[in-house]
């Protein structure tokens, strides 16, 4: 619960600046030539390049020293456990890491507390680190990017949706989450929830939410299915596979009623594309197709947002938590004191995807 | 033990045994669920969940027509649900990063199937380790080594429109805008004819059964009982390779750290069909019914709006059905 | 009989522990039925093991035909023409009677097999043989006889030159058996050459030509049938070997009080309306065939399977028997015929096997107290006379008769009064057998009650203080010793019930 509120409490606060691409605060300037060493999860693929782009040019801004590196594969974790024994040998200023085990780089974090190195983690947190290790987390705000794609797809259904309420007709409004345990799931599913209830209440709509019990019961407010004109499904498949999240996606697809769905990570997504394969009922008018969210990137669901089968998708920034690692390595240099950062998801469909903001994001 | 047993078997055949016994009241378990789910749910009785359920059904299937014959040696192949990952990953990292033309993806997935099957029978019948261990090995040394070989990304097989995308129409033709054909099921029909074939009426299918009937009495008959009983777990690494095939062309993309689970529904599927969970007899028909049960289940489930865990539930109780009538079976034979 | 077609010289073999064979010779001709006698454990099956390649021999020379042969399988030796009708059944229950038969050698056509046509070949082999069998029966399906002419059809079927048949009669109804002999008779008078095996002298007088018979692993000698007495041959088999003297009458006291009674007890087909009482200090003989129901009797009333009616009084009060625990709690231990599956656990110690069973006894708080434990189980090897190099050897390093010895103390160790004994002897050689009899000889005379199931007529008639006779599932007769001859057994046993 603790944790949810916080969520709500940041994504409530937080700017969210649509298309604004990467904003880094204008205040910051480094008071010393620094040195940091930067650990990402691997070196050769696409969305940490991404962050690695991002590392580069903030460096540059800012005027420091960023050495960043990383190991061939997500699942070599000694190498990168190596690779940040060497940088804490180093003795930078600073440390970034995105750990790829949890426990792996514990003893590592140690020796860096002891050595007085201090370290920031971007992407992954490291839930067990020793106290005083780690001074800044930089992750995705889940529940705002959740709330993201209901702001996108709101936005997009809006006028069908007053339409309808006018005639007094139902909409549906489905949600395919791969599971209802971990922390990242949950956040964004409950964001969009939350998100599409709250504009749609301001519109004067009224929402119910049905289907899975942990959302139904965790979410704001979950309204009255037999006065609403907005259902909000949600559904769980017993198992994290994209064949039952299809099956979960064609059930709901398979109603008259429904005008939108979100898949709230690629598996789900990619399950609510897998359903469509047989269906052929998503597009990109609202008008005489059903509009799809999906999050994350790859390249099916890439090629999907291309061709407009999928009307966009959110995907997280591994560019700006480059660039935010830099910042806060700076301001911890600095003396400044800092807190945990939450970064934002970023909408992305046909027309944006290519731009620079985006693309970089995307991986295969 | 074998010998009083068969004094007192006596001959008595019940007129359901002369109707195939247990594959038909898996038939009429077929028909009674799929009249249940279109009752319940309007939009189960559309064509296009017809295709759902068998586009998702064929790696199932061919999962488990393979491991129905380490079943019927009375062992068993864990290996099968990660190993399908795993190869797929291996085809399709080779086609995508290295330009390997489709069908030399799907030569190499398929072919590290059976050196897979290969290795787990050589470590069963050679090295004489028990199966259950062997194959639970070779499970978590496929699911890490899939992972270590792509780099622990997604691997995404050609999709419909891009080059290459035509090995998506082995399973699914477009005939008209939104209307598929699923052309699979007929592959699927045609390999089970054909390993059905091989399990009744070859001497690899004979041996199998000896293997699982009686391995001293087969060795006994002068039969190389090493070679045969490989053979079960290399037609079993075959048929996960073609299933890791089945499953690029329906899912597109695959995630390394996937595919535990897959073999139990295999398994599930087979001993649903009657396959005898301590080997010796089973059929491949029986199989392929005992997946389609899973399968309607697995889609007819969320279709009248049953929760994720009472999914769950309501599955293994049919699998606790099936193995019942299989002990029940036995008991009788014994008094 | 004709010209020699087999001779096995100077055959030897030792396992680690026993020296199975000791420089075995035999020879078989052409049209000649050849018995092949000894105690269980003389090393019959090991040389006819020898024989057809299942064991590799450690010295001496086969020739067969005339020329020197060594086979490395059974297939070989098959292809040679040489095959053995074995005493445990070794079919595939799961598969028909015809595919039994051509099993490892099937018809093909094309990449298939020929079902239809190994169908009609065993038609036509069981018609030359005479016997009524479908060839597309199930094999599970048939009585155990109907298997054992299955088994006989196979032989015959691979053209064999000699055919080897290990106690083929030991499960067959007295019909049977003239059926069998007929078949011999045939195959004789077509020029095989048979070697038999088989404990039952009366069979030997009226099949066989000749007799080799083995001791303890060693040639002891070879004599024509019709020029010797039985006598003549039980010498020669029993040998050096002194044997607890037969009992010639019942050694239970005068008025020992009946410690078990069972009544009209029913479970499954094997066990009709078994009722029969046991006293104190008795050894109670339970005769009859192979599926006779004997140890299902036994096992019942151990209740380790159910029951399905019938009253148990121990020491004269009822007591209800659900599980092995119950009886084991009202002092009845069990000794299983099969003891590496259900008597020890041959990867242990023999401390460790003997104390199982009441460890409960040998714990303080949760620790073992292994010194409690080396001392009961030294006291148990001291007193059972068990040959270990010491208390803590493995029970898979000692030979069969001393693992029956770590069976018994075992249970000894929960004061069990009533002890069965499922086949206690078997598998375990000559000398061995012996301690086994004199170590329940003293348990009796202890006080002990005693059931002692065994399919050797020979231990039935030494041992027994009184027999119960079964047959398919129900008591046939009781003969105290003082009547008891193997005929009048034999007869009960093999008894058709209409």
């Amino acid at each position: 619960m603790k944790k949810k509120l916080l969520a709500a409490v940041l994504g409530a606060t937080m700017v969210v600046s649509m298309l604004g691409g990467v904003a880094s605060a204008e205040e910051i300037t480094a008071n010393g030539e620094y040195t940091f060493e930067i650990i990402v999860k691997s070196y050769q693929s696409s969305y940490w390049q991404a962050a690695v782009k991002g590392i580069d040019s903030e460096k540059e801004k800012l005027g420091v020293t960023a050495n960043s590196n990383g190991p061939n594969a997500e699942s070599d974790i000694a190498d990168q456990v190596n690779m940040l024994n060497d940088a804490i040998n180093k003795k930078p200023d600073g440390i970034g890491l995105a750990a790829c085990d949890q426990e792996a780089v514990l003893e590592s974090l140690q020796a860096a507390k002891d050595a007085g190195i201090p370290v920031v983690l971007f992407d992954s947190g490291v839930p067990n680190a020793p106290e005083g290790s780690v001074y800044s987390t930089i992750a995705t705000d889940n529940y705002g990017a959740g709330a993201t794609a209901a702001e996108n797809l709101y936005g997009a259904l809006k006028d069908k949706i007053a339409a309808k309420d006018e005639a007094g007709e139902v909409v549906r409004i489905g949600e395919v989450n791969q599971e209802a345990t971990s922390e990242s799931i949950t956040s964004r599913g409950l964001g969009f929830i939350d998100k599409f209830t709250e504009l749609a209440a301001a519109d004067g709509h009224t929402v119910a939410v049905v289907g899975n019990e942990y959302y139904v019961n965790n979410c704001k407010e979950a309204g009255d299915e037999a006065s609403a004109c907005i259902i909000i499904e949600v559904a769980v498949p017993a198992q994290t596979t994209v064949e039952l999240c299809a099956t979960e996606a064609a059930n709901i697809l398979n109603k008259e009623d429904v005008i939108g769905i979100f898949g709230s990570n690629q598996v789900a997504a990619e399950g609510i594309l897998t359903a469509n394969g047989n269906l052929g009922v998503l597009g990109s008018d609202p008008e005489t197709t059903v509009l799809a969210a999906g999050f994350d990137a790859g390249s099916t669901i890439k090629a999907a947002v291309a061709d407009g089968t999928m009307f966009g998708a959110v995907t997280q920034s591994p560019l700006a938590m480059g660039i935010k690692t830099v910042d806060v390595l700076t301001q911890i240099a600095n003396g400044e004191e800092v807190t945990d950062l939450p970064t934002d998801g970023y909408w992305y469909n046909a027309e944006n995807m290519d731009s620079d903001e985006i693309a970089p994001n995307l991986y295969d | 033990m074998t010998n009083q047993n068969a004094v007192t078997a006596g001959k008595r055949k019940s007129s359901l045994e002369k109707l195939g016994g247990q594959k038909f009241i898996v038939l009429l378990v077929i028909v009674g669920l799929a009249i249940f789910f279109s009752v319940m749910s309007p939009a189960f009785r559309k064509y296009t969940t017809l295709v759902s359920i068998l586009d998702y059904s064929y790696y199932i299937v061919l999962m488990s027509i393979g491991v129905t014959f380490p079943l019927i040696t009375g062992g068993v192949d864990l290996s099968i649900g990660t190993g399908l990952i795993c190869y797929s990953l291996v085809g399709g990292y080779l086609i995508s990063f290295h330009g390997f033309p489709v069908w030399a993806g799907m030569l190499v997935t398929v072919l590290f199937g059976v050196a897979i099957g290969l290795l787990n029978g050589t470590l069963v019948a050679v090295m004489d380790i028990p199966p259950f261990l062997v194959t639970l090995c070779t499970c978590m040394i496929t699911r890490g080594l899939g992972s270590i070989i792509v780099g622990g990304f997604g691997i995404t097989w050609p999709t419909a429109a891009q080059p290459g995308g035509w090995f998506r129409s082995i399973f699914k033709i477009n005939i008209a805008p939104r209307v598929m054909l699923p052309i699979g099921i007929i592959w699927v029909l045609i390999l089970v004819a054909v390993m059905a074939y091989v399990l009744n009426h070859t001497q690899v299918g004979r041996y199998i059964i000896g293997i699982g009937s009686n391995k001293e009495a087969a060795r006994l008959s002068g039969v190389n009982v090493k070679i045969y009983h490989i053979s079960a777990y290399v037609i079993s690494g075959l048929f996960a390779g073609l299933a890791a095939i089945a499953y690029s062309a329906i899912f597109t993309t695959v995630q390394p750290g996937t595919g535990a689970g897959f073999e139990l529904e295999a398994i599930g599927g087979a001993i649903i069909g009657g396959v005898s969970a301590s080997g010796g007899s089973g059929t491949v028909t029986g199989s392929l019914l005992g997946v389609f049960v899973i399968c309607l289940l697995k889609t007819g489930l969320p279709f009248i709006g049953l929760q994720a865990n009472w999914q769950q539930i309501i599955t293994g109780l049919v699998l606790i059905g099936a193995v019942l009538i299989d002990v029940i079976k036995k008991r009788r034979e014994v008094h | 009989m004709g010209d020699v077609i087999l001779t096995m010289k100077g055959i030897d073999k030792s396992f680690p522990g026993v020296h199975a064979l000791d420089h075995v010779d035999l020879e078989v001709r052409r049209g000649e039925v050849h018995a092949l006698m000894g105690e269980n454990g003389a090393g019959k099956s090991t040389l006819m093991k020898v024989l057809t390649g299942i064991y590799t021999k450690d010295s001496g020379t086969i020739t067969f035909e005339g020329k020197e042969v060594e086979f490395h399988n059974t297939r070989e030796a098959q292809d040679a023409g040489i095959v053995i009708v074995h005493q445990e059944l070794n079919m595939l229950g799961h598969l028909t009677v015809a595919q039994n038969i051509f099993f490892g050698r099937e018809f093909k056509k094309g990449f298939g097999i020929d079902d239809k046509k190994m169908n009609e070949e065993a038609a036509k082999l069981f018609q030359k043989l005479n016997i009524d069998i479908d060839p597309t029966d199930t094999m599970s399906d048939l009585t155990v006889g109907k298997q054992q002419m299955c088994e006989i059809a196979k032989a015959i079927s691979h053209e064999a030159k000699v055919i080897v048949f290990d106690e083929p009669s030991a499960a067959l109804t007295e019909t049977e058996i003239e059926e069998l002999f007929k078949i011999i008779r045939d195959l004789r008078a077509q020029g095989l050459g048979i070697i038999y095996i088989s404990h039952r002298m009366d069979e030997i007088k009226v099949i066989t030509d000749r007799v080799t018979v083995m001791r303890d692993g060693t040639y002891v000698g070879t004599l024509i049938t019709e020029e010797c007495t039985k006598n003549d041959i039980i010498n020669m088999m029993v040998g050096r070997v002194i044997y607890e003297d037969p009992k010639t009458h019942s050694m239970v006291p005068e008025g020992a009080p009946v410690v078990l009674k069972v009544e009209h007890l029913n479970a499954g087909k094997m066990v009709q309306d078994v009722s029969f009482e046991l006293h104190k200090g008795e050894i109670l003989g339970f005769s009859g065939l192979m599926g006779a129901g004997r140890t299902e009797t036994a096992r019942a009333i151990f209740g380790a399977d159910p029951k399905e009616s019938g009253k148990i009084y121990i020491n004269g009060r009822e007591v209800t028997i659900n599980t092995p625990e119950d009886a084991v709690k009202y002092g009845i231990g069990y000794l299983s015929e099969d003891r590496k599956r259900y008597g020890v656990v041959v990867q242990k110690s023999v401390a460790e096997n003997t104390t199982m069973a009441t460890l409960k006894k040998f714990v303080n708080g949760i620790f073992i107290n292994k010194k409690k434990e080396e001392q009961v189980a030294q006291d148990y090897v001291k007193s059972l006379d068990t040959k270990t190099p010491g208390i803590d050897q493995l029970v898979v390093n000692l030979s069969g008769g001393n693992q029956q010895k770590v069976v018994i103390a075992k249970w000894l160790t929960r004061d069990c009064d009533i002890l069965i004994f499922d086949e206690p002897t078997r598998g375990i050689d000559v000398g061995a057998k012996n301690e086994i009899y004199k170590l329940m000889n003293k348990l009796a005379a202890e006080g002990k009650a005693i059931i002692m199931i065994s399919s050797e007529m020979t231990e039935i008639l030494r041992m027994s203080d009184r027999i119960v006779i079964m047959c398919e599932g129900k008591i046939t007769g009781e003969i105290g010793i003082e009547e008891a001859t193997q005929e009048n057994i034999m007869n009960l046993a093999t008894r058709e019930i209409s």
